[in-house]
């Protein structure tokens, strides 16, 4: 009897043991499972706890090459009263650089402790990233991590440290500096000026990609004994000549194309029009582009609407505006030219119209059938021309015509949440970087609170007293009730 | 399902009239306090990231004391078998206990919600973040109920209950700071094992299905250990 009884709790408690171990060993399986096929959810404000689609371009271009990249941030300064946010601030970033990519490693190092490490890579500063591929190396450091703005109780620090890893990963992808050349002498924007009208931070969101703005000037070129464009160039780009080009340097410009160079042309409603334009088969007829949705309060800035090209593809994914100015209508020959392939990039909606003049109400244009142009308006052309155009020799050219310039400048850069998204997606189009195409973000922000002395007293009473001190009265008047029962 | 709710209920009832619960309920919100204060101090944040990680360990070392008596003073008072041998099957005893727990651990977040109104009166808190602040909390509470339950229902001394459910969690934390005390490598294999880890996300407005299936399932299993313990006693 004993021994029967022995045996049925020997089967039971193995059973019991055995399902048990089963269970956990599911749940584990199951946790990998689920680790394979993560999905999530940002519920922050401005979806910024996340990689910005950019910077995950960025990485599934290093996942595919396989080659591996290691991260290493450093520390802050230990007392200092930021080091909290910048540590933290890197340590999320690298986080989530570890969880999107399989190629990347990463590192997160006390300065003051690993000293090891420190000297093994040569890093002396605080809040110090470096990133290394194979024998290529980029060292971020804090002034291009973190940015202090602002003033009085609005200063902040804002963490630019996504854009600077991104943009180092573009670094180190093998071959990937370009020249983008920008046509000077004529009154065009200038790459140096960092004025609103300028292109200095145009050209910085530019080095995000290794690219690189430099001035083209055909009269003082000094490089070739006949003038032309460079032969490192990987774009040229005509930004709102104020005064026409001379048929010779727009020769140049052809020539250029022949070789399936890429070329970049925008104008304003009141800028000459390269005679370039008409060869290729694209119109710019007079007057300026009106919608009736508008971007508030401007009287004359049409909300574009993007046509599924590459270069707007993503912003129209997500949703993403882009502000244009004062905008002169982009027309493509209807049907196209031979050998030229067409797609509109902004457009306006159908209620939409080509404003010359006439009426005005509160300020704003009126559409007259019988001086205006009927919508939708194409305000940015995107053009392939193979050599069955006449026009290429070699391989294929790549134009975009934009019927507004300022879209292009320091100005406008950060008007729109997809601004700059659009002018950096341009130049990779222009520069044949399709796969990097995407959508670039703004720097994460810290949200501080506004606390005096005297709130800091009225805050310890609220959080350490005010809850316990309630509860407890709580749970001594049901006490007492019960007692006196 | 009316079982669960009568058990629920039951227990909603002794917590109400237990001057225990309420001891802990205002040590708790001490602690909620204290961190919160140090966080925003320390950072001038308008955040709860400081208070979560903090009040994750804080939930570690409570919540196995506050179910340490579920089970344990049921056996001391001899009502265990009386409940084993009645029509409520250990599931639903098991699954009740451990919702009454977890109810508790919600209020205990609904008593700290004071923190939160005085980051939007002094700040703009991103309201996502702190959503996804609580949801981990509350995830991790769920899962260390469920731990305090199984240690409940394999010993008789509540307060060795309670010590026992602090022992069972104390690895799910030490594996989250393995780097001090093992390599980088084991360290990197061990890391997904740990509570930190999976709380991280949620404290940045992150809703990460590993990390919800992470607790999920670390529920789940203290949970079935804890029905397995109890259908233990019908063949012991």
């Amino acid at each position: 009897m004993a021994v029967s009884q022995r045996k049925r709790r020997f089967a039971a408690g193995s059973n019991a043991f055995l399902m048990s171990a089963v269970m956990i060993a599911v749940a584990c399986v199951g946790y990998l499972l689920v680790d394979l096929h993560r999905i999530r959810y940002d519920l922050s404000a401005d979806q910024g706890s996340v990689l910005l689609a950019d910077t995950r371009t960025k990485l599934a271009l290093l996942d595919r090459d396989g080659e591996p990249v290691v991260v290493t941030a450093f520390s802050g300064q230990r007392g200092k009263k930021e080091t909290y946010f910048k540590d933290r601030a890197l340590q999320d970033l690298i986080d989530e650089l570890d969880f999107a990519s399989q190629v990347v490693e990463v590192h997160f190092v006390d300065l003051d402790k690993d000293r090891l490490t420190a000297e093994k890579l040569g890093v002396t500063d605080y809040s110090t990233v470096v990133v290394q591929r194979g024998q290529a190396r980029v060292d971020i450091k804090d002034r291009e991590l973190f940015r202090r703005v602002g003033t009085g109780n609005d200063r902040r620090l804002d963490f630019l440290g996504e854009q600077a890893v991104a943009r180092a990963f573009a670094q180190l992808t093998a071959d990937n500096h370009r020249i983008v050349y920008t046509l000077v002498g004529h009154g065009e924007l200038d790459p140096q000026k960092s004025d609103l009208g300028g292109l200095s931070e145009v050209a910085a969101v530019l080095q995000q990609d290794d690219y690189e703005l430099k001035k083209l000037d055909f009269v003082r070129q000094t490089d070739f004994p006949v003038p032309r464009v460079p032969d490192d160039a990987a774009a040229v780009a005509v930004l709102r000549p104020r005064v026409p080009i001379p048929p010779l340097e727009e020769d140049l410009l052809l020539a250029y194309l022949a070789g399936g160079g890429s070329l970049l042309i925008a104008v304003d409603p009141d800028s000459p029009v390269p005679g370039i334009l008409g060869r290729l088969g694209v119109a710019i007829p007079s007057g300026r582009v009106l919608d009736k949705m508008l971007v508030f309060p401007y009287p004359d800035r049409p909300v574009p609407r993007y046509k599924g090209h590459v270069i707007t593809r993503d912003l129209a994914e997500d949703n993403l505006v882009t502000v244009v100015s004062s905008a002169a209508p982009v027309q493509p020959s209807v049907p196209p030219m031979e050998g030229i392939r067409s797609s509109i990039v902004l457009e306006t909606s159908r209620e939409g119209w080509i404003d010359r003049g006439g009426e005005v109400r509160s300020g704003q244009g009126v559409y007259e059938p019988d001086i205006d142009g009927a919508g939708p308006v194409s305000m940015a052309v995107a053009l392939e021309v193979s050599s069955d155009s006449g026009l290429v020799s070699r391989g294929n050219a790549r134009v975009l015509v934009s019927g507004d310039s300022e879209v292009f400048t320091n100005g406008l850069l950060a008007e729109g949440p997809g601004n700059a998204s659009f002018v950096l997606n341009s130049f990779r189009w222009l520069v044949r970087d399709d796969d990097r195409i995407s959508v670039v973000g703004k720097p994460a922000a810290v949200r501080r609170l506004a606390i005096s002395v005297e709130d800091i007293e009225q805050i310890r009473w609220l959080a350490l007293g005010m809850g316990p001190i309630l509860v407890l009265l709580l749970g001594a008047g049901v006490w007492a009730a019960r007692r006196g029962r | 399902m009316s079982t669960v709710f009568t058990i629920w209920k039951k227990e909603m009832r002794v917590y109400a009239v237990n001057p225990t619960a309420y001891a802990f309920l205002a040590v708790f919100l001490f602690l909620s306090g204290l961190f919160f204060f140090l966080g925003i101090t320390l950072t001038g944040e308008a955040s709860l990231r400081v208070l979560a990680s903090n009040l994750a360990i804080v939930e570690l070392f409570i919540l196995p004391m506050l179910t340490m008596r579920h089970f344990a003073e049921e056996r001391r008072q001899g009502t265990l078998e009386m409940l084993l041998t009645s029509p409520i099957s250990p599931f639903a005893l098991v699954l009740g206990k451990w919702l009454a727990s977890v109810t508790l651990c919600g209020l205990m977040f609904l008593g700290t919600a004071i923190l939160p109104a005085i980051l939007a009166y002094y700040g703009d808190p991103d309201w996502g973040v702190v959503a996804s602040t609580y949801l981990g909390l509350l995830l991790a509470a769920a899962a260390f109920c469920a731990a305090g339950l199984f240690s409940s229902s394999l010993l008789d001394d509540q307060l060795a209950a309670g010590l026992l459910g602090i022992v069972f969690l104390l690895p799910f934390w030490l594996v989250s700071r393995a780097e001090a005390l093992v390599g980088d490598e084991l360290a990197e294999r061990v890391r997904p094992f740990g509570v930190l880890n999976h709380l991280d996300s949620f404290g940045r407005g992150i809703v990460d299905s590993a990390d919800v299936y992470y607790f999920a399932a670390l529920a789940f299993c203290f949970l079935f250990l804890t029905y397995r313990a109890l259908e233990s006693r019908r063949w012991r």
